[in-house]
């Protein structure tokens, strides 16, 4: 039992850190991904004969410090979802591409009524001379527009399986629009959308598991952005309530408002706690039982106590908290969609108990 | 990172998990199973075996007959009592006041008090509370006036788990009236119970439960010898006591416990209503992040951090759980229970009131963490 960090990681996460303060504020947006992949950030959770290294601790030490920042990058979409994904269909080809930057995968699984659940695919692929040809509709697609491929599920006569498709195919209409917390999101629409044999990165009997092992990493990979962005609306309420007079004297002084503060360092705690865990059961590669269970509980904790702890942020700075110029806002806004993403507390404690 | 048990810790898991399993009585750990009143006797039988096997004090020295176990041990070893259906034995004396002779005081006393104490020869009781002194300790009335060689205690302490069986109490009293700071002036002092002028009256507490009583103090001669380190420096020592009792207070594995009687409950009772299962899902998500938590508290301490405030968490959060639970427990066996499910529920109101009520423990979060 050991939660001391390796020079290398504490490096790393250092490294972020720096990053993630310097011209990252507020949620301004930069293309950063070659920045990335030539400090070799791209390649965390990849092997290392595919040029990687590290795995979901890294990858921790990396969203903390980027929540911190609230930088809004397509890494946990693009890297996390979409590099185990690939590893767990073993495509080392496509890995590699992804740690050199040369390409970026979006990953199209869920659909209108699924309720996150990513078994619930409607999306149809039938055989077509020798390819497929893919029909149906895919919502929430994350970080779409500086995607040049397409991760997709579909239904197959055999089953769900994942299919490789260029983001500019033809009969293939997105729909693009920008979230409340600076990240853009696509509805993709398969008219038809024809692709060779070739596509076809996880047969039925494999696409499944690759997918939800894609979405469980990424979803601890999310509880540590939470854990960034949580740290610091507290950090950002104890520091303002200590300056902030009425009555004469700062609000810090009064009980009412000290034990809230108090209630927000516990669930940070928890929320710390809780991601630790996802990270670990991510990286002992866990039975897939074991780890959706893991996965469940951290992010059913994560989204109750982030929600706690965003609401009372905004509730104890008063109405600077509302303000659009003020920081606290933004990192409630994306802690409400953080809470949400890949299953909110009500389908994660369901899938606890079902697992 | 490394977050697992090392093949060292699981062997030593094992081990005491077959202990528990051959040596503890069956009708003892029935009545732990069934949430029943123990009697003193329970607790003593259960004792002397751990104290044949030498592992009845694991946070003590070795030097004074601990075990050496390091944080994680100790963890463990809790955690398999707990998994055994093992009674927790009384914290007073093994937990609360050793602690203090071993730290504070002098080798007279670690040579009189210790050994009885890891022995179960002496049973021990805490004076701290007061009918007018409870969150605010500092403002305690309970006086020890000096003459010659004995202190003369006069007062009264409330609220003493365990009194009617215990051999001594350790008390905090006023041995010099408040000139600027009320903590100054407070000492603590060991007294036999059974020295004249020490009377006990049993508090029956909501449940119908025997545990609590009021101590009476009327011209309490006590040697002088009986006070452990400085006289005025009892607030020091009784701030080192209450961080050692809060660590123990989360109560995790217990409550892991408590959660396998209610599957049992839920099926006895036929309940098939998705929202409880939600509702014991839910505390179980929690139980486990309030776990880990403690792990890590765990792994600072093994890295030679002292427990702090953190532990406070700890304290706050067990306690929330563990009513949670019997909360939980009363709804699924409804009024009226021929299960103690209720006795259960109104007796665990007092976790969040003990060892510092959870307010105090907000009040500490606040001031020492975040430094408001």
């Amino acid at each position: 039992m050991d939660f001391t960090l390796t020079p290398e990681q504490v490096l790393l996460r250092d490294g972020v850190a720096r990053f993630a303060t310097n011209g990252f504020s507020n949620g301004a947006r930069h293309d950063h991904w070659k920045q990335f992949a030539d400090l070799g950030w791209l390649g965390i959770g990849a092997p290392e004969d595919a040029g990687g290294f590290g795995g979901a601790t890294e990858t921790l030490l990396l969203m903390e410090q980027l929540g911190r920042g609230l930088v809004v990058s397509p890494f946990v979409s693009q890297v996390v979802l979409a590099g185990t994904i690939l590893r767990a269909a073993n495509r080392r080809d496509l890995i590699e591409d992804i740690v050199e930057g040369r390409r970026r995968f979006a990953v199209a699984y869920e659909e209108r009524g699924a309720r996150y659940d990513p078994s619930s695919v409607d999306v149809r692929a039938e055989p077509d001379a020798g390819g497929w040809k893919l029909s149906g509709m895919k919502v929430r697609v994350l970080d779409p527009s500086s995607a040049d491929s397409l991760i997709v599920s579909a239904r197959a006569p055999e089953g769900i399986a994942l299919f490789l498709v260029p983001a500019s195919s033809a009969n293939l209409a997105r729909t693009t629009y920008p979230g409340e917390d600076g990240h853009d999101v696509a509805t993709l629409q398969f008219d038809g959308v024809v692709v060779g044999a070739d596509a076809v990165i996880a047969p039925p009997g494999n696409a499944l598991d690759a997918l939800e092992a894609g979405v469980d990493a990424a979803t601890a990979a999310l509880c540590a952005e939470a854990l960034g962005l949580c740290a610091v609306m507290l950090e950002t309420t104890v520091e303002y309530l200590k300056v902030r007079q009425q009555f004469g004297v700062p609000l810090s002084s009064f009980q009412a408002l000290q034990h809230r503060m108090a209630e927000m360092y516990i669930e940070l705690e928890l929320i710390r706690s809780m991601t630790y865990h996802a990270a670990m059961t991510v990286e002992s590669q866990a039975d897939a039982i074991g780890r959706k269970r893991d996965i469940s509980a951290a992010k059913a904790q994560v989204a109750k106590s982030g929600r706690f702890i965003g609401q009372q942020a905004i509730q104890l700075h008063g109405a600077i908290g509302m303000s659009e110029e003020y920081k606290i806002g933004h990192y409630f806004k994306r802690m409400t969609f953080v809470e949400r993403l890949f299953g909110d507390r009500d389908y994660h404690v369901r899938r606890y108990l079902a697992c | 990172m490394n977050l697992t048990f090392s093949p060292q810790e699981r062997a030593f898991r094992a081990e005491v998990r077959e202990f528990i399993a051959s040596h503890l009585p069956e009708e003892i750990r029935s009545k732990v199973r069934g949430g029943e009143h123990l009697e003193k006797d329970d607790y003593y039988r259960w004792h002397r075996m751990l104290f044949e096997r030498g592992w009845v004090a694991p946070n003590w020295p070795q030097a004074y007959g601990g075990t050496g176990w390091d944080p994680i041990r100790r963890h463990i070893f809790s955690e398999e009592l707990s998994y055994g259906w093992a009674p927790r034995l009384l914290p007073f004396g093994l937990s609360m006041v050793a602690p203090v002779i071993i730290q504070f005081g002098n080798d007279e006393q670690r040579g009189r008090f210790l050994p009885r104490i890891l022995s179960a020869e002496d049973f021990w009781c805490q004076g701290y509370s007061e009918p007018g002194s409870g969150s605010d300790l500092a403002s305690l009335s309970t006086k020890a006036e000096r003459k010659g060689d004995v202190y003369v205690i006069n007062g009264t302490k409330t609220w003493i788990t365990a009194a009617q069986w215990a051999d001594w109490i350790f008390v905090l009293a006023r041995t010099s009236p408040v000139e600027k700071k009320r903590q100054e002036g407070i000492s603590f002092i060991l007294v036999d119970m059974r020295t004249p002028g020490v009377s006990v009256r049993p508090i029956t507490t909501v449940d119908g439960g025997q545990e609590i009583n009021e101590v009476n103090f009327e011209n309490v001669e006590v040697p002088v010898s009986n006070r452990v380190g400085d006289e005025g420096g009892g607030w020091t020592y009784a701030k080192f006591l209450l961080e050692h009792e809060r660590t123990g207070t989360a109560g995790i594995a217990a409550c892991r416990q408590m959660l396998t009687l209610l599957s049992e409950l839920r099926d006895r009772e036929g309940i098939t209503d998705r929202r409880f299962d939600e509702r014991l899902a839910e505390i179980d998500i929690e139980l486990t992040a309030v776990a880990f938590t403690e792990m890590r508290v765990l792994a600072a301490e093994s890295a030679g951090t002292r427990p702090g405030p953190e532990s406070s968490i700890l304290k706050l959060k067990g306690t929330e759980i563990q009513q949670a639970l019997t909360e939980l427990a009363l709804d699924a066996g409804g009024p009226y229970s021929d299960v103690a499910l209720a006795r259960n529920y109104f007796n665990f109101r007092k976790a969040t009131i003990y060892a510092g009520s959870n307010e105090i423990q907000k009040n500490i979060i606040a001031k020492q963490i975040l430094k408001v």
